[in-house]
């Protein structure tokens, strides 16, 4: 069964890309015009803001970059099982698949788009030296937490439609919880610990450690991502495990 | 004896179903959803079928009792809760119309896509089988180059039924498809799946149409309310089928 499980895949990508690329006119530049734009309209109204913030436009653009990832993704996953509807009730392919081969499309495109800004990076003064390989296992588990958190997202949409849509009501409320176009220094210090409940804070703050500080990243933090990944997986696990059978029913 | 190629054993299928119809969460409230929001229903009801290899059997039944539930349990889609299902051909997808049809993509693209999904990974032959569909949905190249969006139904029908039918399947389970398409497209279906019976196939046939069935097939089953309620020569089960109506 493995090698055709990988050849669906394959497929499966290959779709996903062909479906979201093909018929726009810029194709693949669309997947760094979108952090780039929301670059310039930060950088241009809030770098006064945020002056304590040394090299602004470095600081928001190695969050920004992320976040995109992050929330397109989730996006994308959270509609993965009714987009592909007629598939799953006509093919017998494993249903993991279709999550699974969309995250691998938004990576595709993440990727592109990430050598493009780390071009930028350097450009904008971001110290180059070898410590900047540790954004490898950081993006391998960055993904695998968006992954978990796509596919409890995908699993319950599909029996309660109104999981997708609170998604999105929810998408920018996060955005501002994270600290992105901010310094979380601006927290004060009772309110830091709610603050930290927010799982992709422990993220950004190793990835900052990384494209920003251009240094190593936190063993304190980046324990914390690990453990928050393995909850995220054994929760989306038990989610799917117990969902899919009805999948079909529901779809 | 001949060789088995699938067999149902005491197999029973249940959905999970809303009992009080909530789909959304503002439902899940004001229902009352916390307690037991689920109820099972009961599609198939303890099915047990033996079909040979390079048996052709009609499946017909009212809409809503559990025909396609039946194919897409043979077809490995659906886990019966209850009970054993067993195929041991290798077997084709479930054709049902537009599966895998992705509208923005051009018909050959769909066909690439589709015949992998399907267990054809070959590039060779995957050209192989591009050209026979093409050859057999008779779809102009240009035509076959546009998005699918801008087929007809009629279009779309020869497209999904050449990219089932031209590779010669063991087992090919059919449902209700051949309605459409003209005249012309439909006799060829019918000649092309007589000829994939003739080569040794094993077809399930699901279909409304009362004289397709006496044509393709010799036996035939009757479903109703998710059991087998008659099971023999396609004549008998046809006047079965014809007097539920009357």
């Amino acid at each position: 069964m493995k090698p055709l499980n990988l050849y669906t895949l394959y497929f499966l990508v290959y779709k996903n890309l062909q479906l979201k690329y093909k018929h726009s006119l810029l194709g693949f530049v669309w997947s760094f015009v979108h952090p780039l734009f929301y670059l310039l309209i930060f950088n241009f109204v809030f770098s006064k803001a945020f002056s304590q913030i040394e090299n602004y436009t470095l600081y928001v653009l190695s969050g920004l970059i992320f976040w995109v990832y992050f929330s397109g993704s989730c996006n994308q996953l959270s509609q993965t099982f009714i987009k592909n509807a007629h598939l799953i009730k006509s093919l017998q392919v494993k249903k993991i698949l279709y999550p699974f081969s969309e995250q691998l499309t938004e990576l595709i495109s993440f990727l592109a788009g990430f050598v493009v800004f780390i071009g930028l990076m350097f450009f904008l003064n971001l110290k180059i030296n070898f410590t900047i390989l540790y954004i490898i296992p950081i993006i391998i588990l960055f993904s695998i937490f968006i992954f978990s958190v796509g596919l409890i997202l995908g699993s319950l949409n599909v029996f309660f439609r109104d999981v997708g849509i609170l998604w999105n009501t929810l998408n920018p409320a996060l955005f501002y919880l994270t600290p992105i176009a901010y310094s979380s220094d601006i927290i004060s210090n009772e309110n830091n610990f709610y603050f930290k409940l927010n799982p992709l804070f422990h993220f950004f703050y190793i990835i900052r450690n990384v494209l920003y500080e251009g240094k190593s990243p936190s063993l304190h933090y980046s324990i914390n991502c690990i453990i928050i990944t393995i909850i995220f997986i054994s929760i989306s696990a038990l989610i799917y495990k117990k969902t899919k059978n009805g999948f079909i029913s529901n779809l | 004896m001949q060789d088995l190629a699938i067999e149902l054993n005491n197999v029973s299928v249940c959905y999970l179903h809303n009992k009080r119809g909530i789909y959304s969460i503002k439902d899940f409230v004001t229902k009352g959803g916390l307690f037991s929001p689920f109820d099972k229903k009961v599609i198939l009801n303890n099915i047990n079928l033996k079909i040979n290899k390079g048996e052709c059997v009609g499946i017909v039944g009212r809409n809503g009792e559990g025909k396609s539930t039946l194919l897409r349990t043979i077809a490995g889609i659906i886990t019966p809760s209850e009970g054993t299902c067993k195929v041991n051909i290798e077997m084709s997808p479930l054709l049902t119309l537009g599966a895998g049809l992705e509208l923005e993509l051009s018909g050959i693209e769909n066909i690439k896509i589709y015949t992998a999904l399907s267990g054809n990974y070959d590039k060779n032959k995957i050209n192989e089988l591009i050209d026979s569909v093409a050859s057999f949905s008779e779809l102009s190249l240009e035509q076959l180059k546009q998005p699918t969006k801008m087929y007809s139904t009629g279009m779309l029908a020869r497209l999904a039924f050449s990219s089932v039918v031209i590779s010669q399947p063991q087992l090919m389970m059919i449902d209700e498809v051949l309605a459409v398409g003209d005249k012309g497209f439909q006799d060829k279906c019918k000649k092309r799946i007589i000829e994939i019976k003739n080569a040794g196939a094993t077809i399930l046939f699901v279909s409304h149409n009362a004289d397709e069935i006496l044509e393709l097939c010799e036996r035939s089953i009757c479903i109703e309310k998710g059991r087998i309620s008659v099971d023999g020569k396609s004549e008998e089960v046809m006047k079965h089928y014809l007097n539920l109506f009357n």
